[in-house]
């Protein structure tokens, strides 16, 4: 068994612990607060959801399911909002819910701000339908029917006979949906969704969670990915409108730089350690 | 005995099997039942969020009442949940007696805007330094796998942001480390994530055939 740390090496620990927190600080507010620029080249699964997007007819419905809150909205935010102003842009009727309680005042938020910088309005060009519990089971209801499932928007105005619901009666109506999901949303849209109404399905996600979608977008389950901030980032070079996750960009290339340098000047010492224990006997 | 077991296990096998057989059944009654059941889920799933509520409320009021380390906390928690509740409840009723403009002021607007979303972005944004501070002291090339793993994870880190494109122009091939960080999402990454995948349905699958079955029967609560 291990001996506990000593006095001297827990007041070094916390010595360091604060030194990296402000290194941490300083990669993430100097490239926040300068006008540093890098290009990128958008990854290919964000390029599909884009093209996926764009291949829509004016007037074509398109489902945006928003499964977060405000603690990913960092990654997210930026996402659904350059989402929205593309689906504006073409002129498609975006279906917006949420099955995050916690989610509904971030989704009205990015709604209204887009539907705003196009002068869209609630009902006609895009419906906003807030959150219903009952997650995989309110999928299948939407499957059975969408007016069944929402018969009012968040709005409180009747889901039945509204313009931008024309044609629309429950998912196997709507040529696309993409999720932008914190959690496991996305496997059950998958599952309960996308597998048996068969609609094309895009996702977003926090980065965390990203590499557990790859089993999917090889099966052809999901069309493409957006993923974390870099994801946001893409969408928005590909719409060729950089906004917020473009220029969050440098602070995160700065601090995973940093993280990777900090990462080498801890295995260098520890290699260092060893080897001289080594050369001691 | 007959109430609190027999019932729930006759009553969990007959809609489970229903449940599972009528995704077989391509008839329209088939199709309604899947409806009406999907239904009756959601309204029990509203009051499943009202027994989480009191559960919540009732375990911080039994710590304030104990004065037990922290309750502090609790009762941060139950003024919180109080003011929440009664200003979405006040807005409902000021709604329902009159017309409310939409630029009027929404307290429960205001407390979602700025308590809930600054205090929930900043939790989640510290992450990073408390990831940074953990790579640090814990990422060591102990052995192969840990040296395997540090790598990988240096090459995905690194290969996921714009500077690595910057780097990659300097030595020749912009693309080698997003390409790179790719391939090792691509294929290690994935050929794990399906394997861990089918672990985990093939569990599931065992563990709803001892529920339905009454083999499993913690889900009735009452201990063993």
């Amino acid at each position: 068994m291990s001996s506990p740390p000593s006095q001297a090496a827990l007041r070094r620990l916390a010595v360091t612990r604060r030194i990296i927190y402000l290194l941490v600080a300083i990669a993430v507010a100097v490239p926040t607060l300068s006008d540093l620029a890098c290009d990128f080249k958008p990854s290919p699964w964000a390029e599909k959801v884009f093209k996926k997007v764009e291949s829509l007819k004016p007037g074509s419905p398109i489902l945006l399911s928003f499964d977060f809150d405000p603690a990913a909205m960092e990654e997210l935010h930026p996402m659904g909002l350059a989402l929205l102003r593309h689906c504006f842009k073409n002129d498609l009727h975006p279906i917006l819910m949420t099955h995050w309680p916690s989610g509904v005042g971030i989704s009205k938020q990015i709604i209204e701000k887009a539907a705003k910088e196009r002068g869209k309005v609630s009902g006609k060009d895009y419906v906003f339908l807030g959150f219903k519990p009952g997650d995989y089971n309110l999928i299948l209801n939407m499957g059975e029917s969408l007016q069944g499932a929402f018969d009012k928007d968040f709005y409180k105005q009747p889901t039945q006979g509204m313009p931008a619901l024309e044609g629309v009666r429950s998912l196997k109506d709507i040529p696309l949906v993409i999720d932008l999901a914190a959690g496991t949303a996305i496997e059950m849209w998958i599952a309960y969704g996308r597998d048996r109404f068969g609609f094309d399905l895009g996702a977003g996600c926090t980065a965390v969670i990203t590499p557990d979608l790859y089993p999917f977008l090889s099966s052809g389950q999901l069309i493409g990915v957006l993923g974390g901030l870099r994801g946001a980032a893409d969408y928005e070079t590909l719409l060729k409108r950089p906004d917020r996750a473009t220029k969050g960009m440098q602070a995160q290339s700065s601090t995973h730089v940093l993280i990777i340098l900090l990462i080498l000047g801890a295995n260098v010492h520890y290699l260092s350690r060893r080897m001289g224990a080594y050369a001691k006997g | 005995m007959w109430y609190k077991l027999t019932i729930p296990l006759i009553l969990c096998f007959v809609m489970g099997l229903l449940a599972f057989v009528h995704e077989f059944v391509p008839h329209p009654w088939s199709a309604a039942f899947r409806e009406e059941m999907t239904t009756w889920f959601r309204i029990m799933g509203g009051f499943a969020m009202f027994i989480g509520l009191y559960a919540l409320l009732h375990l911080h009021v039994s710590r304030i009442r104990r004065q037990q380390a922290g309750w502090g906390y609790s009762a941060f928690v139950f003024l919180g949940a109080v003011l929440t509740i009664g200003a979405g409840v006040f807005e409902e009723i000021r709604a329902a007696v009159h017309d409310v403009p939409e630029s009027a002021f929404s307290p429960f607007d205001w407390l979602y805007d700025y308590v809930q979303v600054p205090c929930q972005a900043t939790v989640f944004s510290i992450l990073a330094f408390f990831m940074a501070s953990a790579a640090f002291r814990t990422f060591r090339a102990r052995n192969l796998g840990a040296a395997l793993l540090l790598i990988s994870a240096v090459v995905v880190m690194f290969g996921r942001v714009p500077i690595s494109e910057e780097v990659g122009r300097l030595a020749g091939a912009w693309d080698i480390f997003p390409r790179a960080a790719d391939w090792l999402m691509e294929y290690p990454n994935m050929a794990v994530k399906r394997a861990i995948y089918i672990g985990i349905s093939l569990g599931a699958i065992s563990q709803s055939l001892r529920v339905l079955f009454g083999i499993e029967r913690s889900y009735l609560g009452g201990g063993s």
